[in-house]
């Protein structure tokens, strides 16, 4: 991408102890644009977040938001950043306004207007004078997200955000993150369990494991088109298809065909005029969950393997 | 800084143990001025010695203390002050505060300076620590303050509740010595190192009441420092609070030897200057505040390099 990233991990690692949780992370993150970041249990995903907003301090290595360093001018890069991570704990014996009211007064005039704007806009506005112990987690997590916008920040991070929400809730909260990233050109970072929730969420997708980046891919990319022909006898169909220029691949008790949605109806043709039976041709779409497996080898949580 | 002190101060008050602890005080100084009041009712002295018998007693043992020739300076000081106001209340007719008005217990108010430390004690172990407990720490440190001023502030406001709890402790002393007691005869005569004059109640009760701060001040600041260190509030509360009670016996244990004088518990109580109890020999008031003002930068000192360099993992 030729645009300046505005969230840069250079070389980032963490060694705690004679272990290395961390290994030399290094990846860019661009306004506008929603980074996945996957990993399976103890990857390294909290780590990595926390360093980059100045819980942890990295071994080595920095975390440069909108060209300022989080080791260096902790201030300066932290005030562009709106985190929630894990579950948005709050002041319980406090009402949401005052948790509000509070993480406020830590930035730079942030005027009582916009506080109410906000709240408006997690859609808390009935329940925001209650204290925070009567919430329910939904109710919490909307008002982390609310604290997390408070101060208009150019890069957002979170940390299992839909953790506890309603479907309805899921559904509001990505398409609020869609648009802010849309229309204001925020910079979102989040990591999930919820592979089916990054896959409509996310613009792009990076994998860890062992404190490692595996992979960054985008969504688009791992959505390519593919069809699944149930057509018998199988064999005398693959030779067909392959033989016009189908990439073809089995799968199952049918034949996978890497191709375009119009190339289809030319494609059966064929094979109805060959007098193959065909049962059924349906567009075929491996879940991220099926890539996610393939990418990190079966998901085990890391260090299981030193056994 | 203003308003993270600001935001400290309102997360102190929206809990109840911070209400409960101030109106306790209130309440305990009001029972302790009722059930002495109802005990000299109910049983009242036969034959009451008068003031001036009293005195008399008084400065014939003053002056038996001074012929002893192993006093300390500060001590033989305290005696021949003390010394001087007898003779001169004698010679003038001039009686002290009679033990139950107002005007005493406000003299004495800081004796029951220990409820404000135990009080203080638990704020200052818990407001670091409670953050960790909660989970808040992480919403707290991803804003754009550095910690020190997090930690800074957290300080200023456990001082200021421990100073609106002495201030607390003294206005319900006068008031409940007003209800129970009343304006009491007699004049409060103070020695200035070379004669006997008249002072104000008022501001010798104020200054017994700042002199003893010092240890609600640095038993505050241990807590402080033992929350932030080890995260966890009963630990820090439990521990000063032992400390408090085992450390000033150990004064007597340690009284031969040098090392005593470095003790942070030889120093804690100020008011010893003023009161002539000095349990250790050779020390002055300056070398107490010293003594204290180097435990303090140790304490601040623990408590900021932990605080600033901790991995947060809560």
């Amino acid at each position: 991408m030729s645009e300046q990233a505005l969230v840069q991990i250079k070389n980032l690692s963490k060694t705690i102890g004679s272990k290395r949780i961390i290994k030399n992370l290094d990846l860019d993150l661009y306004k506008g644009q929603i980074t996945g970041f996957l990993g399976p249990n103890g990857a390294g995903k909290t780590t990595t977040i926390r360093m980059m907003v100045g819980l942890m301090k990295p071994s080595e290595g920095d975390v440069l938001i909108d060209g300022k360093s989080v080791k260096h001018s902790f201030e300066e890069s932290i005030e562009k950043v709106g985190v929630i991570v894990e579950n948005p704990e709050m002041y319980k014996y406090m009402s949401g306004y005052k948790n509000l009211l509070h993480f406020s007064r830590m930035h730079k005039g942030i005027s009582k207007k916009r506080i109410d704007e906000v709240v408006h806009q997690v859609g808390m506005k009935n329940r925001i004078n209650e204290k925070v112990g009567s919430y329910s987690l939904g109710m919490r997590q909307r008002l982390g997200l609310a604290q997390a916008l408070l101060h208009d920040p150019k890069f957002l991070i979170l940390d299992e955000p839909t953790n506890g929400l309603d479907p309805a809730g899921i559904r509001e909260f990505r398409l609020y993150l869609q648009k802010i990233a849309r229309e204001n050109g925020v910079a979102v970072f989040v990591s999930s369990h919820l592979l089916s929730e990054i896959e409509l969420l996310c613009d792009r997708i990076a994998v860890i494991q062992n404190g490692e980046l595996i992979d960054i891919k985008n969504v688009k990319e791992l959505q390519q088109s593919r069809f699944l022909f149930k057509v018998e006898p199988l064999a005398e169909a693959e030779e067909i298809l392959s033989g016009i220029g189908f990439p073809v691949s089995r799968f199952e008790d049918g034949l996978l065909v890497e191709t375009e949605a119009q190339h289809i109806p030319g494609a059966v043709k064929i094979l109805v005029n060959a007098n193959i039976s065909i049962f059924a041709v349906q567009p075929f779409k491996a879940t991220l969950e099926d890539q996610f497996l393939e990418m990190t080898g079966g998901g085990d949580i890391a260090q299981a393997h030193t056994k | 800084m203003l308003k993270l002190i600001q935001n400290e101060w309102m997360k102190l008050w929206s809990r109840k143990s911070s209400w409960i602890m101030v109106i306790l005080l209130a309440v305990i100084l009001f029972g302790t001025a009722g059930i002495t009041k109802w005990v000299n009712t109910a049983m009242p002295i036969e034959n009451p010695e008068s003031w001036q018998e009293v005195e008399t007693n008084e400065l014939a043992y003053n002056m038996s203390m001074l012929e002893n020739t192993e006093l300390s300076d500060a001590q033989r000081e305290y005696y021949e002050g003390e010394v001087a106001i007898s003779e001169h209340r004698l010679e003038n007719d001039l009686p002290p505060y009679e033990y139950d008005s107002m005007q005493q217990g406000v003299i004495e108010s800081h004796i029951m300076m220990s409820i404000v430390t135990l009080f203080t004690v638990i704020i200052a172990g818990g407001i670091v620590a409670s953050e960790f407990s909660q989970g808040t720490i992480k919403m707290l440190l991803t804003r754009p303050v550095k910690r020190w001023k997090i930690l800074t502030s957290k300080y200023i406001t456990t001082m200021l509740y421990a100073i609106l709890l002495a201030i607390v402790l003294f206005i319900v002393t006068a008031l409940a010595g007003l209800i129970f007691f009343g304006i009491g005869d007699g004049t409060f005569l103070t020695w200035n190192g070379s004669e006997v004059v008249e002072g104000s109640f008022w501001l010798e009760g104020l200054k017994m009441l700042a002199l003893s701060f010092a240890s609600v001040w640095i038993i505050g600041t241990f807590a402080f420092m033992l929350g932030t260190v080890f995260r966890s509030s009963s630990l820090a509360i439990g521990l000063s609070i032992f400390l408090m009670f085992t450390g000033i016996q150990a004064v007597f244990l340690l009284a031969d030897y040098e090392i005593v004088k470095y003790y942070l518990f030889t120093h804690t109580d100020l008011t010893q200057y003023y009161t002539g109890f000095i349990p250790v020999e050779d020390i002055t008031m300056t070398m107490s505040v010293i003594v204290l003002i180097v435990y303090f930068i140790i304490f601040m000192a623990i408590s900021y390099l932990t605080f600033g360099k901790r991995d947060v993992t809560a």
